[in-house]
């Protein structure tokens, strides 16, 4: 009789006619939920205080242990074979990568765009600036210390767009014509 | 392979694939393909959460202004809905946990949570229609749709960009729960014929996973686009 393997590890096929299973108490859930609707009515009502910059991390903290409590106890990743909270952490790192290297990248792609001059976008073009500020720009505030601090000769242009469009960019926006064929 | 066991065990599970040796085998593979799956989505939908960084990283004031539009108590309405229905959803899996096989109470319980697991999407879709509703009527709409300065609605900035993200996000979301709701009516099905019991019960197992997974989106889009300032 051939071998038989279960979760990587050769069993006795006579021994597994049952299915292994974690059977969690009604009781568990019943907390767990509990704890859910507690905890989405904590992100509400602090939803009402202002809290500033601390709001955003706040609410996701808070969104994290729901998370976990979900994943945890109701995906019964808690007892499951470590396999798949291998593969959903595994993804989290992933999205972690994501997440991280392209903000990373727009944080960090005026400056480079200042410093080599390498401003991709011609707006001016595209819709004869027209079209509302989108995204990233070479600021003209920015790119003018930069120039003080690193001797400039840069013949401008580009920077100067930005500056004049950003007043009426707001005036604009809700004009469904303004952004027709631009991005 | 499947011969030998087939010998060796007399007793046959109808439900075994022939190229499974054993039903635990046969779980273990279904879930962690479902694992696998789950991960594809939260993969996706992290590409819709990153635009909602980026639109927020750009224009901060923007996105406060427009979600001051967006209803808080229809979305934590859903929330408390959706965490509801992950509960019941739960429930419906341990019910098959728990049933002995052939006992026709454990295909009742099951259909009794995926009832309410089925009203409660169904609430949640519900709400979604109005919400949506509203939003259609005040010209809210992303893109070159948006047209809310026309119904009185002056939004600095670029609403129609948060509102884009808006739509993709809940309505990719929404996609879901319909996807779950069919999904659940075929477990019903299935329930019904008896197919489920301790013996057999990956497929509802994996419903719960996929259930389960609508909710955490939620749980995190909710204070995004409802709540953050």
């Amino acid at each position: 009789m051939s071998k038989v393997y279960l979760n990587g590890k050769p069993v006795d096929p006579h021994s597994v006619h049952e299915v292994h299973h974690h059977v969690s108490p009604v009781s568990l859930y019943i907390v767990i939920l509990g704890a859910l609707l507690v905890l989405t009515g904590l992100t509400f009502a602090v939803s009402y205080a202002d809290l500033g910059a601390a709001s955003l991390p706040v609410a996701m903290l808070v969104a994290f242990v729901k998370a976990s409590l979900v994943v945890g106890y109701f995906m019964h990743l808690k007892y499951d074979d470590r396999y798949h909270l291998f593969c959903f952490l595994g993804t989290i790192i992933f999205v972690g990568i994501f997440f991280g290297f392209t903000i990373f990248d727009l944080n960090s792609r005026d400056a480079l765009n200042d410093e080599q001059r390498t401003f991709v976008r011609v707006e001016e073009l595209v819709n004869g600036g027209n079209l509302p500020k989108v995204g990233i720009s070479n600021d003209p505030t920015r790119l003018a210390e930069y120039e003080a601090k690193h001797g400039g000769e840069h013949g401008g242009g580009h920077g100067e767009a930005k500056g004049d469009g950003h007043g009426e960019a707001k005036g604009e926006a809700p004009k469904a014509e303004g952004h027709g064929g631009g991005h | 392979m499947s011969n030998a066991h087939h010998h060796s065990t007399g007793e046959h599970n109808p439900h075994l694939a022939h190229h499974f040796d054993t039903m635990g085998q046969q779980a273990g593979a279904a879930k962690l393909g479902m694992w696998l799956f789950l991960a594809t989505e939260i993969l996706m939908f992290s590409g819709l959460f990153l635009a909602y960084f980026i639109t927020r990283m750009f224009y901060p004031d923007m996105v406060l202004g427009a979600h001051e539009h967006l209803s808080k108590v229809a979305g934590g309405i859903n929330t408390c809905v959706l965490l509801v229905s992950s509960f019941t959803m739960a429930m419906a899996v341990r019910a098959a946990q728990v049933g002995k096989p052939g006992d026709p109470k454990t295909g009742a319980e099951i259909k009794k949570y995926l009832i309410f697991t089925l009203l409660c999407a169904a609430t949640f879709m519900v709400v979604k229609y109005f919400e949506y509703s509203a939003k259609f009527e005040h010209g809210m709409l992303p893109g070159k749709f948006y047209t809310a300065h026309l119904h009185g609605y002056e939004i600095d900035g670029l609403p129609h960009i948060f509102f884009g993200v808006y739509f993709l996000m809940t309505g990719l979301h929404g996609v879901h729960v319909l996807v779950g709701m069919f999904i659940m009516i075929w477990i019903y099905l299935r329930a019904s014929r008896g197919d489920f019991s301790s013996q057999n019960y990956a497929a509802v197992e994996n419903t719960g996973l996929y259930w389960h997974l609508v909710d955490l989106v939620w749980i995190f889009l909710f204070p995004l686009l409802y709540l953050v300032r």
